[in-house]
């Protein structure tokens, strides 16, 4: 995969942790952490829009098929084969506004779109999750073990993680397809997989893409073991865990929540890559990147086909990225936050804003 | 700091070890190689397959296999020892052989997106930096990352129907009907009068100028056939050389050193005179004459400027040498402009010189010029595609860079100084906001090298993506060992040189000994 | 990233048995003229999806349908194959003729004047370097116990030629005549053709012989290989045959043109390594049909998509890419601007066998389960868009296009699994609800789609069907080891040709996946393959067709659709159902 990773991300925040931040925040009076965070997080418009399209999108995906068993309010499934109506042709029309018998269409046995855009965004839904949240896990372990306490631990692990780093996700991605839809050994791992191909799939890619955040929070850790305030902490006798826990992670969980969101907006695509060369989810089960990438020679024939899954994966994508943009914004206290509003008062005003003067007037008004 | 470099020698060479052994057995598990003749009614099928697990060696445990693999791979320390032996694929061909072709093929797809995404990502960085939460700020993220959530076979697909069918077609019969050059010059006016920032009054002048413009420029081409017959001409290349040398002298100089700028504007009536002068010369030219020709170019620039001297010599030299290469890239693009009707109508281009696939025209015959235009021509698709799936990343890792270098208290001083905004931004800040660039440059090379797997499949480009995938498919471990040792090699290296780099140029990066 | 290995030997003998059995007597003597419809000389490009790799596309590991497509244009030989699946003889080559029938003598003759492309007849020894290749005789392999030595990695099938002795070679070293030991049905396409595609002489000198006459020489004093009795290898034997493996393989032109003469209407003057290749006229041709064109081209393009924008563009010529209801329907959109596409079947079908074990062992269940399979649906829906023609294919032997077709499907029972008949499932199953797993390629979205179709309506009928799709790379390890009920699979040559018959269908052989077993189809078998005459063939094969379907065996569903399509620069293509493709008639081809 020779497109951007957010791993540069990564080392993009890497190499500025490793600096110290300004410790003067004019808008932290009175207010704790996570109220700054908060309210700055709802200044950025664009990480509300995001919010908001991404809730739309899962709240649709999870409640209109059903998931885990639990029926949707849709009335057919990712499976169901249905006689093609108007030769598969979407009946939704914007107006007058009708939703019809198949709203995005049917492919070419009459299976409904809508189910399987549906079921796909779940499924993609899930695996960027699971990613998210395993290599946010083992990211945090292995970077905060290995940057607080140095030594033989840092030196092992680091190089577990230099290891697993260059193997190329393709490969294991392929692998994990092949195991994935082996069935015919027995054994209680098979019988998991067969059934829980997407979760495997996610558990999976989220064991092997733990390694960029790793490096991130061992600098992270890096910097914060050695600040004031832990040595402080160390010498009033806080155990170990209690350092970690009380002074160190709070402040590195910016760092994390940010990356792990970039991450996740990461792991769509790669799941859309892997399924586009054939290695990703398998059908009949689907995934929006396998409905673009089954589907690509229908581009320019029946384009509903391509579009409306191509259509969602880039607003899942694009929501997420902004949320990510808006979290990183929100916890980076080093960021001037209202700037936006600001010019908007000097404009009103009518005073023109040069962009890099508003800049500076920021810090000079501090 | 010899002792750390050979230590992190050392640890990358066991690391690569073990990478590989499991990359090996992973290949080697990840299918089955008989798959092709399982459901075959050929009534000699086990013979087939027999031979094709003889060729694979399948007999021997994986394992094992991959010690037999790491014999040969280890003659390749030799240098010079010629017994380099990475095995074979499943065609017969040394993966030695392989490689070499693919990473040629990968390297002429890549090297030039990465370097202009790069470039562009870097500007569009810095601009939305400087303008954050502007409206130019807000349309580049959405942009960038729009970009980024597409697949890339989807762009790939869209810029050959339109880029190359729909652009071919259009050169057929080059005429711009008047309202689509009035509509693209009101789009191009409208994006100026976004970017530009300021007041209103600002925006509206300098966006109804673009728009002028760009509708006038576009309506003369129409008029002319310029899109057959393209070509600048040295009034053009003078007066876009004014342009050039006042913008790279404000960029580096500032318009107050009247010193750089008149060397610029001097390099620049040089170069008028030469666009003449080369001509006879540029008929005849070859590869290595082009770049001795860019080097003289250069030469002069910075000579030009260190005559000038003026109150900072150095300054002069770097406007005056920069100008001197931008004009003589125009002297350049006039020529590839002027061959360009005899490579448009060459027997095997047939008029459609814009290509979807490959990378050249099969037995195309022609002078320096059309050969490298049809490189050109093929290779156009396929950087557009991957400067835009790759722009996101450098674009918002400048902008996060810069934004946080703009708040750091050493800029504050220099504009308490009483430093012109030029200065703070091009000497203070870029400088030390690139410095992380370094890193991520670095970890691009090794991707670089990778290929691009799914860009290569849609442009039949067969390069080193290409040949790991295709080991993959055929569980045929020797191709993918081959891509994966060049990859994290070049890795490894650059990552290497990048630490140094880095300790190199921020001081308070130590390098432990 | 399609695996585009196809046997070509098997897809020949596959067709030349569908000729055999399909057209009596439109064979032998009929020369073919050339194209006149275009003009003499122009170019044209036609797109592959595989890379070129090698000269010699017989062995084992350089069958690939490039390599053969290359190799027959770049050489000839007594026949070639037409899109009628007839074979077609070229005289001017030379002459194959039947000597005797008991035994089976066939005599190859190469005509005066036929020569390589550096002036060198061709001769008896090529013919004789061929038959050495082709029929193992030297071998004396055991893959069991791991002794001996196989010389010659050929990837065809080997069994006719094993029944034959060491060839007598004419006084005019212009004549070769083998004798069969048995009967062989296919004795016409086994030898001499389409191409003859490997110079004696230059192997000869690469392994250290004089010429191609102490080759000849050499052959002739070694032994018969006896797998019983393995000796050590022979060294000089080794060294040629491991030239003809591996020697002519190349991603490039080799300097050496020894490498890559031909003796067909068109030499190879540039490969581009994984690019291109482009071959031109070879000007001493004049044995044969005549081509058209003075330059041929071949580009490399893997995917559907990019095929057809390159059609569009201009770059490529002459495409045939592999169809898709939306490949044709762009393609036919590009009809308005002067292309030519063309669409037909191909020899391979998609079917399902039911197990003779498990929920399948008594033959109601099986026969319910097939009255259940909605086959018209599943034709419309998958390849009606391709072909509106289409139809479920109603013989287990014989595809529409051979004329015993209709006869056979008339009587061997198929009428019964017309249509989807529920309530007839229902009855023949008196209540039970049979769990059935279906076994098929999940990364195969005909067979996903199958089987999609397959469940929605054996379920109403009562059946419990199970997915029990794999991974590309799983299934096929899964064939016929009773983990499933039922399959979906489709055979990639067609399962009837005469030597495929048995393979598939007599008890106990290896592709006989679904252990049907029936004592009196065996015995039909077995004369089947020993048969020469066409029609007796024929009435064979209509016989154990019924049986098979009487056994319920399974369900023959569709055959693949194939397509092609050219510019409008170009005049002359013609669909061709086997692997050759559009390449059968390329000296037909012409600008226009």
């Amino acid at each position: 995969m020779s497109q951007p990773t957010q791993q540069e991300e990564f080392l993009a925040e890497h190499a500025h942790s490793r600096q110290p931040g300004s410790s003067y925040e004019p808008e932290a009076k009175g207010l704790s952490q996570g109220q700054i965070v908060r309210k700055r997080f709802l200044g950025h418009t664009g990480a509300l829009v995001g919010l908001f399209i991404f809730a739309v999108i899962f709240l649709m995906a999870f409640t209109s098929v059903g998931w885990a068993g639990i029926p949707g309010w849709w009335k057919y499934d990712h499976l169901d084969v249905s006689p093609l109506v108007n030769d598969g042709v979407p009946t939704a029309s914007l107006w007058p506004p009708a939703w019809g018998e198949h709203p995005f269409g049917q492919d070419r046995i009459g299976r409904d779109l809508f189910a399987m855009t549906m079921r796909g965004a779940q499924q993609s839904i899930i695996i960027m999750l699971l990613i998210g949240t395993i290599a946010g896990l083992l990211g945090t372990v292995v970077g905060g073990l290995s940057g607080y306490f140095r030594g033989w631990v840092e030196a092992v692990l680091m190089r577990i993680t230099d290891v697993i780093i260059i193997i190329p996700v393709l490969l294991l991605a392929a692998v994990v397809a092949q195991s994935v839809n082996r069935r015919d050994q027995g054994g209680w791992f098979s019988g998991f997989a067969a059934s829980n191909g997407i979760l495997i799939l996610g558990i999976f890619l989220g064991l092997v893409s733990w390694v960029g955040l790793a490096r991130l929070m061992r600098g992270e850790f890096l910097t914060l073991r050695e600040r004031e305030f832990v040595d402080a902490a160390r010498i009033s006798g806080a155990s170990n865990a209690r350092i970690i826990f009380k002074h160190i992670l709070p402040n590195a969980i910016g760092v994390l929540i940010v990356n792990v969101t970039l991450t996740m907006s990461a792991a769509i695509l790669l799941e859309t890559a892997l399924s586009y060369l054939g290695v990703g989810v398998k059908s009949p089960d689907t995934s929006l990147g396998l409905l673009i990438s089954q589907n690509q020679e229908a581009f320019s024939t029946r384009p509903w086909l391509f579009w409306f899954p191509g259509i969602f994966i880039v607003l899942i994508c694009l929501s997420i990225n902004f949320i990510g943009d808006g979290l990183r914004d929100a916890f980076d206290p080093r960021q001037k936050k209202f700037n936006a509003k600001k010019a908007r008062d000097t404009q009103q005003s009518g005073e023109p804003a040069k962009a890099p003067a508003a800049a500076a007037d920021g810090s000079a008004g501090d | 700091m010899v002792t750390y470099i050979v230590r992190r020698l050392i640890t990358a060479a066991l690391i690569l070890l073990g990478a590989s052994f499991l990359v090996y057995l992973l290949t080697a598990s990840s299918g089955d190689p008989l798959e092709e003749f399982r459901a075959s009614s050929a009534p000699n099928k086990q013979q087939l397959m027999d031979s094709r697990s003889q060729l694979l060696d399948l007999d021997t445990p994986a394992p094992l296999r991959y010690f037999k693999w790491l014999s040969g791979a280890a003659r390749c320390l030799v240098p010079f020892g010629g017994s380099c032996d990475l095995g074979k694929n499943i065609a017969g061909q040394p993966i030695t052989e392989a490689l070499g072709f693919a990473l040629v093929q990968t390297l002429t797809l890549v090297t030039g997106a990465t370097i202009l995404a790069i470039l562009i990502g870097i500007a569009l960085g810095i601009i939305t930096a400087l303008r954050q939460y502007s409206a130019l700020d807000y349309g580049v993220t959405f942009m960038a990352f729009l970009f980024f959530s597409l697949p890339i076979f989807w762009v790939a697909v869209l810029l050959k129907e339109y880029g190359a069918i729909g652009f071919n077609d259009f050169l057929r019969n080059p005429e711009i009907p008047l309202p689509v050059a009035l509509g693209i010059g009101a789009v191009a006016g409208l994006i100026v009068a976004v970017a530009v920032g300021g007041a209103a009054r600002r925006r509206l002048v300098s966006g109804g100028i673009v728009f002028l413009a760009v509708s006038l420029i576009l309506i003369y081409f129409s008029l002319v056939q310029w899109f057959r017959n393209p070509g600048l001409g040295p009034v053009v290349i003078a007066i876009a050389g004014v342009g050039i040398a006042f913008a790279v002298t404000l960029l580096v100089a500032g318009l107050k050193n009247r010193k750089a700028l008149q060397a610029s504007l001097i390099v620049v009536a040089l170069g008028v005179v030469a666009y003449f002068a080369v001509q006879p010369l540029l008929n005849q030219a070859t590869a290595v004459m082009i770049v001795l020709l860019g080097i003289a170019t250069i030469g002069v620039g910075v000579g030009t400027g260190f005559l000038m001297g003026g109150y900072d010599r150095g300054q002069s030299m770097r406007a005056a040498g920069i100008t001197a290469f931008l004009v003589g890239g125009l002297i350049l693009m006039d020529r590839f402009m002027q061959a360009w009707p005899s490579y448009f109508s060459n027997s095997r281009v047939r008029g459609r010189p814009i290509a979807t696939i490959g990378a050249g025209t099969p037995n195309i015959q022609g002078d320096f010029w059309v050969l490298t235009l049809d490189t050109f021509t093929h290779l156009i698709l396929p950087t557009m595609a991957l400067i835009l799936v790759s722009l996101a990343s450098y674009t918002r890792f400048t902008r996060s860079s810069m934004l946080e270098i703009m708040n750091m208290d050493y800029i504050r001083t220099a504009r308490a100084k009483g430093l012109s905004e030029r200065s703070v931004v091009m000497g203070h800040a870029f400088r030390n906001a690139l410095i992380p660039i370094a890193t991520i440059v670095a970890f691009d090379i090794g991707a670089l090298i990778g290929g691009a797997v799914i860009t290569e499949t849609v442009f039949s480009v067969r390069g080193m993506g290409f040949l790991f995938l295709d080991g993959i498919m055929h569980t045929d471990p020797n191709p993918v060992m081959g891509v994966f040792v060049c990859v994290a090699v070049t890795a490894m290296v650059f990552n290497l040189i990048a630490d140094l780099a880095y300790s190199a140029l921020d001081p308070r990066v130590r390098i432990k000994a | 990233m399609r695996l585009g290995r196809i046997s070509k030997a098997v897809g020949v003998a596959a067709a030349a048995a569908l000729a055999l059995s399909a057209c009596a007597g439109n064979s032998g003597g009929t020369t073919p003229s050339s194209a006149t419809a275009g003009k003499q000389g122009g170019s044209a490009t036609v797109v592959e999806v595989n890379a070129f790799n090698t000269f010699n596309p017989n062995t084992a590991d350089g069958n690939t349908d490039i390599n053969s497509k290359i190799s027959y244009a770049t050489h000839s030989g007594f026949y070639y194959i037409d899109n009628q699946l007839n074979v077609v003889r070229n005289e001017k080559f030379g002459k194959m003729e039947k000597t005797s029938d008991d035994p089976l003598t066939i005599k190859y003759t190469v005509n005066e004047g036929v020569k390589w492309s550096d002036g060198t007849p061709v001769t008896a020894a090529d013919l004789l370097l061929q038959w050495a290749a082709f029929s193992g005789y030297y071998d004396d392999a055991d893959s069991e116990a791991k002794t001996g030595t196989q010389y010659f990695s050929y990837a065809g099938d080997p069994t006719g030629l094993k029944l034959t002795d060491f060839p007598e070679l004419g006084d005019d070293n212009r004549s070769m005549t083998i004798k069969y030991s048995k009967p062989f049905a296919d004795w016409e396409t086994v030898l001499g053709g389409p191409g003859i595609d490997i110079a004696a002489h230059v192997l000869a000198k690469k392994a250290g012989l004089s010429d191609a006459k102490a080759l000849v020489d050499y052959l002739k004093e070694k032994p018969k290989g006896d797998p019983k009795a393995p000796k050590p290898a022979d060294e000089k034997l080794k060294a040629m045959a491991d030239l003809w493996n591996t020697g002519f393989d190349t991603k490039t032109l080799p300097s050496d043109p020894s490498l890559f003469l031909s003796n067909g209407p068109y030499i190879v003057k540039s490969v581009t390594q994984d690019q291109s290749l482009t071959m031109v006229r070879n000007k001493d041709y004049n044995w044969g049909p005549e081509a058209s064109l003075d330059e041929i081209t071949v580009r490399y393009i893997g995917s559907a998509p990019a095929q057809v924008q390159a059609l569009k563009n201009g770059e490529a010529d002459i495409i045939a890419p592999q169809a898709s209801a939306d490949t044709i329907e762009q393609l036919k959109a590009l009809e308005s601007q002067g292309v030519t596409v063309e669409q037909g079947n191909q020899l391979s079908y998609d079917h399902i066998d039911l197990n003779y074990s498990g929920p399948f062992a008594e033959k109601s269940v099986r026969e319910a389960f097939m009255k259940t399979v909605p086959r018209k649906d599943i034709v419309d829906k998958i390849v009606k868009k391709l072909d509106p023609e289409a139809k479920p294919l109603d013989s287990q032997l014989f595809v529409p296009a051979q004329a015993a077709y209709a006869e056979s499907a008339k009587n061997n029972g198929s009428s019964a699994y017309q249509d989807v008949d529920i309530d007839g499932a229902k009855a023949l199953l008196a209540g039970k609800t049979p769990e059935v797993r279906i076994m098929y390629n999940k990364d195969n979205p005909n067979r996903v789609d199958a089987f999609s179709l397959i469940r929605e309506s054996a379920t109403k009928a009562g059946f419990k069907i199970v997915d029990g799709g794999l991974g590309a790379s799983d299934w096929g390890k899964a064939l016929g080891d009773g983990s499933y009920d039922a399959t979906i699979f489709g055979w990639t040559n067609p399962g009837v040709g005469v030597s495929g018959v048995p393979q598939i269908f007599r008890s106990g052989n290896g592709s006989n996946f679904n252990q049907f077993a029936d004592p009196e189809a065996d015995k039909l078998m077995d004369e089947l393959i020993v048969t020469t005459d066409r029609s007796k063939q024929d009435e064979l094969t209509t016989q154990i067709d019924k049986k098979i379907w009487e056994s319920a065996y399974g369900l023959p569903l569709f055959q693949s659709v194939g397509v092609d399509a050219y510019s409008d620069r170009i005049t002359g293509v013609k669909f061709m159902p086997n692997q050759t493709g559009v390449w059968w008639n390329f000296w037909e081809w012409a600008e226009k």
